[in-house]
């Protein structure tokens, strides 16, 4: 109980370092999220167009349930060994299951009479993918990239075991913080995955037109973000 | 616009459809012709090809056989995607884009053929118009999901209007509908199609439907044969199998009355005395007066137009609609 009262002024007094730890912890996140993008939303977004794949969207969501996050970061780099390179992989193979599998299941999952409809109206495949698919499978596509994302920058943590940097150089530091250091620090990881999930929650409704709004907010099968 | 009456026959060749994996096919050397303006349904049980047949004439499936040619041209001379923009496609109410406002919806292939905002925003608000979705400044920027099933479906139909294709192809576009929406839907669909003059291929399972929309039925029964082609009339009275008969059911006799209307069969001297039987508008079908009549247990119906009283229809003349003249 101590060490939580005293995280209080922990943070006060070490503002700028917690900053700056939340800053790395950040940019890293972000660089493995948006290769992570890079990598999954084209697949996820061609298999679900041609609604093939089921089998790899459904075995990449069994693995990353299957696995501890933590687990798989610690279990690959002990294989390859420290370094932020190898911290960056641990966790772009983190992401890319959620968002490759999500991204397939709100293309795929797009009722096939609107795309018929759209084929039949002379869109080329390209213009259904754009105007129909993708924004009917906006909002659950989102959710794939906001559990990416919660998963990544909670997960990022660990980089400080590689020496990745990141606020888990506070959390495993006892030594030169104190518990109340790595009270405060874990309290500052649990309220930048908050943060982050709110912070893409507001980009989906930046991004979505109105109507694709009003979709989400209608469906039941996609939870509005 | 909607006043040019662009227009082109459909014709079948020998059109074969055998989908991969089946030795059967779904439709099987349809030879057909249906002229410019034509308003065609093609009617027959699940498994007849009648959406195969369809989904050939804009290449949504292609051919495995034969030819269907639109106003001379084989449909393998044009690209898919250039084809099916010169053809306007309506399906069940579920074929609007939800995301998309009424005026979006309706501006998707004139927007994708490049046409200026303008313009787009104008054909919108004359075929909303059009379709009876009136001013249209009210309708076009709702989604879908604002609208009932009926304004639904009238969207749609204007959307397939859109870029003014001389072929229309709907596949079973009512099909959703409760059956008084249903019947508004079809009258204005009717009128739209008499207005408009377009080659209409329509696919319903509803045989009644059917005889209402069509100038020309198509029956095809299961293995993809054309059982029959003809007018109504002709089927009514001469069907040309016993699936034929069997498809047009019990009240065939029944329905081909539905074929006229009191403007038809009511005799048009004046009255000296009016009976006190059932006023019914000129417009009403024949089977739904004697209906009327029959209810009422009345002699016969009076035709009316507007308030006036136009003639006598007695039980006689209803149940013998073509041979007003010889019962009078």
């Amino acid at each position: 109980m101590d060490a939580f009262l005293k995280a209080g002024p922990f943070m006060a007094e070490n503002f700028s370092l917690l900053l700056e730890k939340t800053g790395e912890q950040l940019l890293l996140s972000l660089v493995a999220v948006l290769i992570s993008l890079v990598i999954g939303v084209p697949f996820g977004l061609w298999l679900g167009h041609v609604h093939r794949g089921e089998f790899l969207a459904v075995s990449l969501t069994n693995i990353g349930r299957a696995l501890p996050s933590l687990a798989l970061i610690a279990i690959f780099i002990g294989l390859v060994g420290i370094g932020y390179a190898n911290v960056l992989l641990a966790l772009i193979i983190l992401a890319v299951p959620p968002i490759l599998s999500y991204t397939y299941i709100a293309i795929d999952s797009v009722d096939r009479d609107l795309t018929r409809a759209a084929r039949g109206m002379g869109l080329t495949p390209l213009e259904v993918l754009w105007r129909i698919e993708v924004p009917l499978g906006l909002p659950m596509a989102f959710s794939g990239v906001r559990t990416a994302a919660v998963l990544v920058v909670s997960s990022a943590t660990l980089a400080a075991v590689a020496g990745g940097g990141g606020l888990g150089d506070v959390i495993l530091n006892q030594v030169a913080y104190g518990i109340e250091g790595v009270v405060a620090a874990a309290l500052w990881v649990a309220a930048l995955s908050i943060l982050v999930d709110q912070a893409i929650a507001l980009l989906f409704r930046l991004v979505a037109s109105p109507g694709v709004k009003r979709v989400a907010a209608q469906s039941t099968s996609a939870p509005a973000v | 616009m909607i006043e040019s009456r662009e227009s082109l026959g459909i014709t079948f060749e020998k059109a074969t459809k055998v989908y991969p994996g089946t030795s059967a096919p779904a439709l099987d050397g349809l030879d057909m012709t249906i002229e410019a303006g034509e308003l065609v349904c093609l009617v027959g049980p699940s498994g007849g090809g009648k959406t195969t047949a369809l989904m050939l004439i804009n290449r949504l499936i292609d051919l495995s056989s034969g030819d269907i040619r639109i106003g001379g041209t084989s449909i393998n001379d044009l690209g898919p995607i250039e084809l099916r923009r010169k053809i306007g496609y309506a399906i069940q109410q579920t074929g609007l884009f939800p995301h998309m406002t009424v005026g979006e919806n309706i501006g998707v292939v004139p927007r994708i053929l490049g046409w200026d905002r303008a313009r787009i925003r104008e054909r919108a608000h004359e075929l909303l118009e059009l379709v009876g979705l009136s001013p249209a400044d009210r309708w076009v920027r709702r989604y879908p999901g604002q609208l009932s099933g009926g304004q639904q479906q009238r969207v749609g139909i204007a959307r397939a209007l859109a870029a003014d294709p001389p072929v229309m192809l709907m596949d079973e576009p009512f099909g959703a509908l409760d059956p008084i929406t249903r019947t508004t839907v079809q009258d204005e669909f009717l009128a739209i199609h008499r207005a408009v003059g377009k080659t209409t291929v329509f696919v319903t399972h509803d045989i009644d439907e059917a005889i209402k929309m069509g100038d020309k039925i198509a029956v095809l029964k299961p293995g993809g044969l054309l059982a029959q082609f003809g007018t109504p009339a002709e089927l009514l009275t001469a069907p040309a199998d016993d699936f034929v008969e069997s498809f047009l059911g019990d009240e065939r006799g029944l329905k081909r009355l539905a074929l006229f209307t009191l403007a038809d069969v009511a005799s048009s001297e004046a009255p000296g005395t009016t009976p006190p039987w059932p006023r019914l508008p000129e417009s009403t079908t024949v089977r739904a007066a004697l209906s009327a009549a029959m209810a009422e247990r009345a002699g016969g119906v009076l035709a009316t137009r507007g308030d006036d009283v136009v003639g006598l229809a007695p039980l006689d003349a209803l149940v013998h609609p073509d041979l007003p003249e010889a019962v009078a």
